[in-house]
């Protein structure tokens, strides 16, 4: 009670209002002369010396203590009080206090006793008191230091109780604003625990020295709540210091363990962060500080990133250097690069979100340049993490999605190395151009021809031209009535989960943006020159709700000078121009086409397993990880049948339609890429039933399954939550009629396909010779792609042109990202890669399709869809609507919410629901998912499945209703998106050639 | 506009470009294409210049072609700015990109210290017409500029125009050469063509007159009223003094300036001369 009562005094922030007036017959120092303070101090150390002197007497009784305790505090608050003199030297009472030695008599005591926690803490806060209050510098004083270092040491040799952590945490912290304010006193703090000279400083003969003050900070780094914020705030202060002194900063890289513990700690804070993000919603595809704000575990994981990234900021370069190795080697490596392999789907998206949003987040660049070598040239199984990320991109769901936002946060880096790596060092041999063409590359498009061709291949049912009568009632529009995703129906508009809204759709929202005054009237428009949209007069009146997309352009013109403009000045500390000279075409060999890095142990029987080597030594690839010295062999051609599975494409009608359905089956249990396939959702265009399925393998399958959910390699926990979704996929194929999971109608074969089909094997689980259809999944389907000695221009150019091809299909929010991915890339000005993606002039080798080429074939579809499609023009109506209704609920409900991290601000944009309230969860406890899994498999056997095996015939009708509502609903949405790319193009094509000569200018060192 | 502080621009001192001219930096000028409308200003909005683009297949895109027009225009406008012709600057006028404002300053041989203003009128179907023609306020004595009307000839040097080929700032380059290098053959201005020939001391003081007539009507008004045209006006300390000052400052500050307004920089590792990421020594990066 008592003790409690004076600790609460001491507290600095309690003794704020009064004095404390307990002693007896203790006049208030304030007021008193500094002689008479001084007496009234000498008067106290000499009832205290009483207690202190005999010898052997021990720790003294508790009254002893009790009195020890009072005088202290007198004397600490005389102490405190007094001021130095005028000439700086210390006041009378310090002098005493120095030459009695008064502080190390009176810890000695302390020590000498059982020295407790109590005691500890009342040390502690003794010395925190001191330093908050004292009016003269203390620490410079051996006698205050040298007792100060003793205490610190008694408590780095015994681990902290928990409630004495926070008050040396506080006094450490204390220590370190001091230290910063005078910081010729941090390497007094080196302390030899035991030494003949007691705190004699850093002295290298015997051994290193142990800074105190740090070490004990170390262990706080990672705690939560405001004992952690205190260390790291503390820390980060004696990293500041480490800045201008070598020696601080060779005892930290060489003499503690605070790198490795940092970086380790993100390690084991990763690794508690959910495995996958349950989000309702089809458009999620990025973590917004909203989203994982809420979750703890992620803002605990984010609090140490910054804390890392703090520290390389402000640390010496040695420092520096060895925390930004760790997080590579320590956390990158092995955590990381594990995690986005994980064998399931629900993983993957996890880690990929997670990486993506850590990426963003890292402000300073030497901590970004680890986690861009990592993703750039770090190998996992055989190949970069970067190409396992583009292969991603293939894919048909939320995956791919979260790799979009991915690469979008990367390009919007602006990164030489990346971009490097991604397509530039496919377009610098220029082999993808006729030879003649060469010098072509850095010519600028003056007058607008590619601009031009761009728009010319808005489809001729998008033009403003082809509108729906104005009689034509559209409720004739019923795409999703009853079927579809609810998000079509436009009287849902305000209940719908609201998209992370890229460009294009923004440019549905501009109305209602904030510069008010620039609506599409007031457009301050060049005099001289009519604006396209100044005359509304000739509109029906019906379309004037979504006229202003027909009048947009001279926005996204706007929009494409200022992203062109942002570009060109960003990549000014680039260390070439990329114009096709430098670097020369000969720096990089050309590269063969099938430059995918897949090693036969990606099927499972490669001679080293990836699980056991994950933990050795980062593996990275060469710079030329696509060149053709590369010694990976190149996989066998494939005997059986190629094209059939790999891709995915239909297959009905084929023979052998039994073996078809087991196949499916067996993709729906191990590989995630039957996983994507199977959500119906996601892509629409469900499969004909194949002919002769017979689905009794079920129970068997779901017996394996269940047989296999508690050990579930790597320790991943087969949560109930994937598992039940397992289920329903499953149901759901069943319910389409089936046939397999409806098939996504995926893009021509291509080697970029190809290749994500390779990821995909890679992730199943290794198959069993004695399977054939598992062979026929494990042996790697070459043949396609152009052969090596065509020209190439990259996995991620191929894999982009391929889902662009493949846009009608796509769902919205996967043409919004991809496009605007598509947008970013053709704002960057290197010549190589704007004469590739924008210059309709170029004439490119017949290999190498083109960007115009790509948007070609889907303007082809468009038109040959809408010609199908009775209801087009109200159903294009009917989706402009939607869309622009749901762009202006985004900006008017969150104008600013977005609490940007840094650069890539623009493109995080708010939306409502947070993550954290939609859940996330994981589920580690193999027996919860077991019992989950029996009980889900009860419901299954008994449930939908048994019937629509029963009735397949009943439900198939539904499911092909669902799925050809899904496909006109994807379809439409498509004709606005592209209608709206196109203009963006155009306009960043247009804006390439205006851009000033000044952004362009290297900065001046 | 091309008013590169780095230049030296010894006229300065006695007299300073004024209006838009003084008050842009160098860097947002180019961005003139879609210019904010001065207050108590009314665009007079010519007869819309259909210019229809010969690209122009279809009617949607067609309405495009007025933005083809005015970005052609624009990028033309840029090149001028990279090709950075001493003592030569121009200036689209605020009432129609096809019209630009512009003068010279001719610093040696015969017409120096000449002060020439002039305007660039171009065709409305560019780049697929004529020439433009580039005509001086006041007729120049010289044997290539009309002595009525003060058009250059500049169809001389480009018979025909070739989109792609010929370019607006070759125009200006040639504007700027004719005063240093006298051609005679067929004449606009037959007197000054034989007297260069024939007399060239008379044809020297002519010359001499003529240069001073245009300075002293340097102060006039602008032929053509409109916001963006060139004015000069005499030095005024109170005004100029600053604004000189500040001309002198421009480039470190407008580079401040653009790195607030950018504040976005991009990320490279990659060593000059290399093509592998990550090729810099890693302590180069700025903490």
């Amino acid at each position: 009670m008592d003790r409690m009562s004076w600790l609460s005094k001491l507290n600095p922030r309690a003794t704020a209002g009064h004095r404390p007036s307990r002693g007896p017959g203790l006049q208030s120092p304030v007021a008193a002369d500094p002689e008479t303070c001084l007496m009234v101090f000498k008067n106290h150390w000499a009832q205290v010396l009483r207690i202190l002197e005999p010898r052997g007497a021990g720790p003294g009784s508790a009254d002893d203590q009790s009195a020890v305790r009072n005088h202290t505090h007198q004397l600490l608050q005389l102490l405190a009080e007094e001021r130095a003199r005028a000439g700086g030297a210390p006041g009378p009472i310090l002098d005493f206090v120095l030459a009695e030695d008064l502080l190390e008599r009176l810890l000695r005591w302390h020590v000498a006793g059982d020295f407790g926690e109590e005691r500890r803490a009342e040390q502690l806060k003794l010395y925190e008191v001191l330093l908050g209050q004292a009016r003269q510098p203390l620490l410079r004083h051996a006698p205050v230091l040298r007792p100060l270092l003793r205490l610190l040491g008694l408590c780095a040799a015994a681990p902290a109780a928990p409630a004495l952590q926070a008050s040396l945490v506080l006094l450490l912290s204390q220590l370190c604003v001091c230290v910063a304010r005078e910081p010729g006193l941090l390497e007094r703090f080196f302390y030899r625990p035991p030494g003949p000279g007691p705190g004699s400083g850093a002295d290298s003969s015997s051994g290193p020295a142990d800074l105190l003050l740090f070490s004990l900070l170390v262990p706080f780094v990672h705690h939560e709540g405001v004992t952690g914020q205190q260390a790291r705030d503390a820390l980060l202060l004696i990293m500041a210091m480490s800045a201008g002194n070598c020696t601080v900063a060779s005892y930290i890289t060489d003499h503690s363990y605070f790198c490795p513990v940092l970086a380790t700690g993100l390690s084991a804070l990763y690794s508690s962060l959910p495995r996958k993000i349950e989000v309702r919603g089809d458009d999620w595809h990025f973590l917004r500080r909203e989203d994982w704000a809420g979750v703890a575990s992620l803002a605990l994981f984010m609090n140490s990133l910054e804390f890392c990234s703090a520290v390389i900021q402000v640390a010496h370069p040695l420092v520096q250097q060895q925390l930004v190795d760790y997080v590579h080697n320590g956390f990158l490596v092995p955590v990381m690069g594990p995690a986005l392999h994980k064998t399931s789907v629900e993983e993957m998206i996890a880690s990929t979100a997670y990486l993506e949003l850590f990426v963003r987040s890292v402000a300073e660049p030497a901590l970004l340049r680890a986690f861009l070598r990592f993703i750039l040239l770090h190998r996992h199984d055989g190949a970069t993490i970067l190409d396992t990320l583009v292969a991603r991109l293939g894919t048909n769901s939320r995956l791919c999605m979260v790799s979009l936002s991915l690469f979008r946060t990367l390009l919007s880096l602006n990164c030489e190395d990346v971009m490097l790596q991604l397509v530039l060092r496919y377009l610098i041999p220029c082999s993808h151009v006729m030879l003649s063409q060469r010098r072509a590359v850095k010519d600028l498009d003056l007058y607008g021809r590619s601009a031009a061709k761009f728009l010319s291949l808005i489809p001729r049912c998008c033009h403003p031209e082809s509108l729906p009568p104005p009689d034509r009632d559209e409720e004739h529009a019923t795409w999703a009535k009853g079927h579809g995703s609810p998000s079509v129906d436009t009287s849902s508009v305000v209940t719908v989960p609201k998209p992370a809204t890229p460009s294009r759709l923004s440019f549905f929202m501009r109305q209602q943006s904030a510069s008010g005054a620039e609506g599409l009237g007031a457009v301050p428009r060049s005099p001289g020159l009519a604006s396209p949209a100044s005359s509304p007069g000739h509109r029906p009146p019906r379309w004037e709700e979504v006229a202003e997309l027909d009048g947009n352009y001279l926005e996204y013109l706007r929009d494409a000078r200022l992203s062109v403009d942002r570009c060109a000045w960003a990549c000014r500390v680039w260390s070439a121009p990329y114009d096709g000279e430098r670097p020369g075409p000969d720096s990089l060999a050309p590269t063969p086409a099938p430059a995918l890095p897949i090693s036969p142990d990606h099927f499972g029987h490669g001679p080293p397993t990836p699980r056991t080597k994950k933990r050795g030594l980062p593996e990275e690839a060469g710079g030329s990880s696509a060149g053709p010295g590369d010694s990976r062999p190149l996989p066998a051609p494939d005997a059986q049948d190629p094209g059939a599975l790999v891709n995915g494409a239909p297959e009905s009608g084929r023979p052998g339609g039994g073996a078809e359905g087991a196949v499916t089956v067996k993709k729906v249990r191990r590989c995630p890429q039957a996983e994507r396939e199977a959500l119906p959702t996601e892509n629409g265009a469900p499969q004909p039933p194949a002919p002769g399925w017979e689905g009794p393998s079920v129970d068997s399958l779901l017996d394996e399954l269940l047989a296999r959910a508690p050990a579930e390699p790597n320790g991943a926990g087969l949560s109930i939550e994937s598992f039940s979704e397992e289920l329903q996929e499953l149901e759901a194929a069943m319910r389409n009629g089936g046939g397999g999971p409806p098939r996504a109608q995926l893009p021509p074969p291509h080697a970029e396909e190809d290749e994500a089909e390779d990821e995909d094997e890679a992730f199943a689980a290794p198959p069993r010779p004695a399977d054939p259809l598992a062979q026929v999944l494990a042996s790697p389907p070459r043949a396609l792609g152009p052969p090596p000695s065509q020209p190439f221009t990259g996995p991620f150019v191929a894999v982009l042109f391929s889902k662009l091809e493949n846009m009608l299909h796509n769902s919205l929010y996967v043409n919004v990202l991809l496009t605007g991915l598509v947008a970013q890339l053709a704002c960057y000005p290197q010549p190589l890669l704007r004469s590739f993606l924008l210059n309709a002039n170029m004439v490119f080798q017949p290999s190498v399709k083109s960007l115009l080429q790509v948007l070609g074939s889907v303007k082809n579809k468009i038109e040959s869809f809408a010609a199908s499609q009775d209801d087009f023009p109200a159903l294009l109506l009917k989706a402009k609507k939607y869309l622009i209704a749901r762009g202006k609920l985004d900006w008017g409900d969150t104008p600013n919410a977005a609490p940007a991290l840094r650069r890539s601000d623009t493109l995080v944009k708010s939306r409502k629901p947070s993550l954290g309230e939609l859940l996330l969860r994981h589920t580690q406890s193999p027996t919860r998912a077991r019992a989950a899994a029996q009980l889900a498999l009860q419901q299954v056997r008994e449930g939908p499945v048994l019937q629509a095996l029963a009735g397949a015939g009943l439900f198939r009708g539904a499911a092909e209703k669902q799925g050809e509502a899904l496909r006109v609903k994807n379809a439409v949405y498509c004709a606005v998106v592209f209608t709206e790319f196109l203009k963006e193009l155009a306009a960043i094509a247009q804006a390439h050639a205006v851009t000033s000569p000044f952004l362009l200018e290297p900065p001046e060192e | 506009m091309s008013t590169s502080s780095a230049r030296k621009r010894p006229e300065a001192e006695e007299k300073t470009l004024t209006g838009e001219l003084r008050t842009s930096p160098p860097r947002t000028s180019t961005k003139k294409q879609l210019p904010s409308i001065p207050k108590n200003t009314v665009p007079v909005t010519k007869p819309a210049s259909p210019a229809p683009s010969s690209q122009s297949t279809n009617g949607t895109h067609a309405s495009y072609g007025p933005f083809y027009l005015e970005y052609s225009l624009l990028a033309e406008f840029t090149l001028v700015v990279k090709q950075k012709l001493p003592g030569v600057y121009v200036q689209p006028s605020y009432r129609s990109a096809l019209m630009w404002f512009g003068v010279i300053f001719i610093r040696h041989g015969l017409y120096q210290d000449g002060v020439f203003k002039f305007t660039v009128y171009i065709p409305d179907n560019y780049p697929d017409g004529d020439c433009p023609r580039l005509v001086f306020d006041l007729p120049v004595f010289h044997p290539l500029v009309d002595p009525l009307s003060g058009e250059l000839d500049v169809k001389r040097a480009f018979a025909k125009w070739r989109r792609n080929h010929n370019h607006i700032w070759q125009v200006l380059m040639y504007a700027r050469r004719v005063f240093y290098k006298i051609d005679t053959t067929s004449p606009l201005n037959p007197e000054a063509a034989v007297l260069y020939e024939k007399d060239i001391q008379l044809f020297k003081s002519k010359v001499v007159d003529s240069v001073k007539l245009c300075s002293s009507h340097l102060f006039d008004q602008p032929k053509i009223e409109d916001p963006y045209a060139i004015t000069f006006s005499p030095w005024n300390p109170a005004i100029h003094d600053e604004a000189r000052e500040k001309m002198l400052t421009q480039k470190k500050k407008s580079e401040d300036q653009h790195c607030k307004s950018m504040h976005v920089s991009g990320l490279s590792w990659v060593k000059p001369g290399s093509v592998q990421p990550f090729s810099k020594e890693e302590k180069t990066m700025p903490t």
